[in-house]
């Protein structure tokens, strides 16, 4: 027999008796160590995105998955997922969900560039988070300031700058609250949408009415009109604002009357246009 | 007495004087990417050494009995076909890369395995850095330097299973030390002040490459610990041969001063 054949074979021989030993050593070690791991952990993991957003509270869907089974968190945190995903966990977890309308972020501003007063050109960080601490970068010291700290934030590009105001692509949104959380103002707000549009307040001024005037082209006064037109209107502060929890997609013909009355029109439509809706079924 | 000093002088140069971060450079992937805080170095360090140590061990003895031209295995088996000075003759070392692959592997799969039964908070902070140890090239590095030190000409001079694990356990020392400080370091680094274009990646390899320059400072402590350690015997003789005839003893000193160096 050659050389080479004899070199060969021993070669082969070689890696054959140090896969078998390894794989024996390995097949022990799997047995020895196996490590219980509660399924339950697994197949919520599978129910959920999978987006990593942040929007339950948890670091990612599998901390949150792990809270759920461990440690009883609620089931329907998941914003992205929605009632489809919590059911699901529902199901796995053997809980009762109820029905719950999606959430849906809705930025308290209606002040676009040409409506705010005393807006100074600012040389400073591009972020919404360090204009907010400079005096003077624009009149109105509630509103939106249009440097995109929500845009930077959102993982499903739903949110957007147009002309000077975020603006929410509901299209694309999901829910989880990334933007609302990065807005140093405090101006996003997340509302349950019972259906693809409801009315909304936008404005955040709190100061009377004088004051704001002299910021802004569009802000509300707190001149009450609203709250006199129907009962789902509260002003504190000089500030109308809509109590979602009363609120009837059905019946909103007070609303309407009262957005009819409002003089600066305040009070608008958000969400998806029922006109594409139409469409796209 | 020579074994012992020879073991503490692979020790030493192994941990810092080429140390296998700093010095060669391999390793440097979770060098960079475990070094965020001292606890998770530290455990990474630890991880490193145990693997290392397991994969030199199983590369050190599948090496010498057979790899290596003249192992005994291979020799023996060949010797059943093949006239004895061809079978002695037959090189396995070509294997030497897919051997070692496939130990190092194994061993960071049963690590692995361990971990996550015994120490589950070191698993979870780990995450994807525990299964890349087996793509670390610091290992591979510590399996093909004991190679190279067992196949060598003379037999006398290979390598033994105690200087295998000498160099692999202080390689991993010396890993450890390397990371550790470099976590100290970017711990520290988190509350300065940095220049904007230099955050992040840059700041830490910017620091990776002063540390290595301040390891420099340990080359030759390993030729200056040899000459103390070994006493220089011929010297001894040479004096007490020749004490008589300086200029010789002059020549003598003037040789060892240039061979020395």
């Amino acid at each position: 027999m050659s050389l080479t054949l004899v070199t060969i074979a021993l070669a082969a021989g070689t890696l054959l008796v140090m896969a078998l030993v390894l794989t024996y050593i390995l097949g022990w070690a799997n047995v020895a160590f196996h490590v219980e791991v509660d399924p339950r952990i697994e197949a919520v993991l599978d129910a959920l995105p999978g987006a990593n957003c942040g929007g339950c509270g948890m670091v990612g869907c599998g901390e949150y998955a792990e809270a759920v089974v461990n440690d009883g968190a609620p089931v329907d945190l998941c914003a992205p997922g929605g009632a489809s995903c919590a059911a699901a966990i529902g199901n796995i977890m053997g809980v009762e969900v109820e029905e719950t309308a999606p959430i849906r972020p809705i930025v308290h501003c209606g002040a676009y560039l040409e409506d705010r007063l005393g807006r100074n050109e600012y040389l400073g960080e591009k972020t919404c988070a360090a204009a907010t601490n400079v005096a003077g970068v624009q009149g109105c010291v509630y509103g939106c300031l249009g440097f995109g700290d929500c845009v930077a934030a959102c993982p499903y590009d739903a949110i957007h700058i147009r002309d000077g105001l975020s603006d929410v692509d509901y299209y694309k949104c999901v829910g989880c609250g990334a933007c609302a959380r990065a807005c140093p103002r405090n101006i996003i707000s997340i509302e349950p949408f019972k259906v693809d549009k409801i009315l909304a307040v936008l404005c955040s001024n709190k100061d009377d009415g004088k004051a704001v005037r002299s910021v802004c082209k569009a802000g509300c006064l707190g001149c009450k009109l609203c709250a006199k037109q129907c009962d789902l209107f509260s002003v504190d502060n000089n500030l109308s604002c809509l109590i979602y929890d009363d609120y009837d997609p059905d019946n909103v013909e007070d609303i309407l009357k009262a957005k009819e009355k409002c003089k600066r029109n305040r009070i608008e439509f958000v969400g998806k246009e029922e006109d594409d809706q139409n469409n796209n079924d | 007495m020579n074994y012992i000093i020879d073991i503490f002088l692979i020790a030493i140069s192994a941990a810092l004087i080429n140390n296998f971060v700093l010095y060669y450079f391999v390793g440097i992937c979770p060098f960079i990417g475990v070094s965020r805080n001292v606890d998770m170095a530290f455990g990474m360090g630890c991880a490193v050494t145990f693997v290392i140590t397991i994969a030199a061990l199983i590369s050190w003895t599948i090496t010498t009995f057979v790899l290596i031209p003249g192992a005994p295995v291979t020799s023996f088996l060949a010797g059943l076909v093949l006239p004895a000075e061809q079978a002695s003759g037959i090189d396995l070392t070509i294997l030497s890369y897919i051997v070692y692959i496939f130990a190092i592997s194994s061993s960071v799969q049963f690590v692995e395995m361990y971990v996550r039964k015994f120490f589950p908070p070191l698993y979870k902070s780990f995450g994807v850095f525990l299964p890349l140890i087996t793509t670390n090239c610091a290992i591979l590095f510590a399996c093909l330097t004991i190679m190279s030190n067992v196949a060598v000409d003379n037999p006398e001079e290979a390598w033994d299973l105690g200087r295998a694990l000498i160099l692999a356990i202080f390689g991993g020392v010396g890993f450890t030390i390397a990371i550790v400080i470099m976590a100290g370091i970017r711990e520290e680094l988190d509350l300065c002040d940095i220049p904007k274009p230099l955050q992040g990646a840059a700041i830490t390899l910017i620091t990776a490459g002063i540390l290595a320059m301040a390891f420099m400072g340990f080359t030759g402590v390993d030729t200056g610990l040899k000459n103390a350690l070994n006493p220089p015997d011929e010297q001894q003789i040479v004096q007490q041969t020749n004490s008589d005839d300086s200029i010789k003893l002059a020549e003598q000193g003037k040789n060892r001063t240039a061979g020395g160096f």
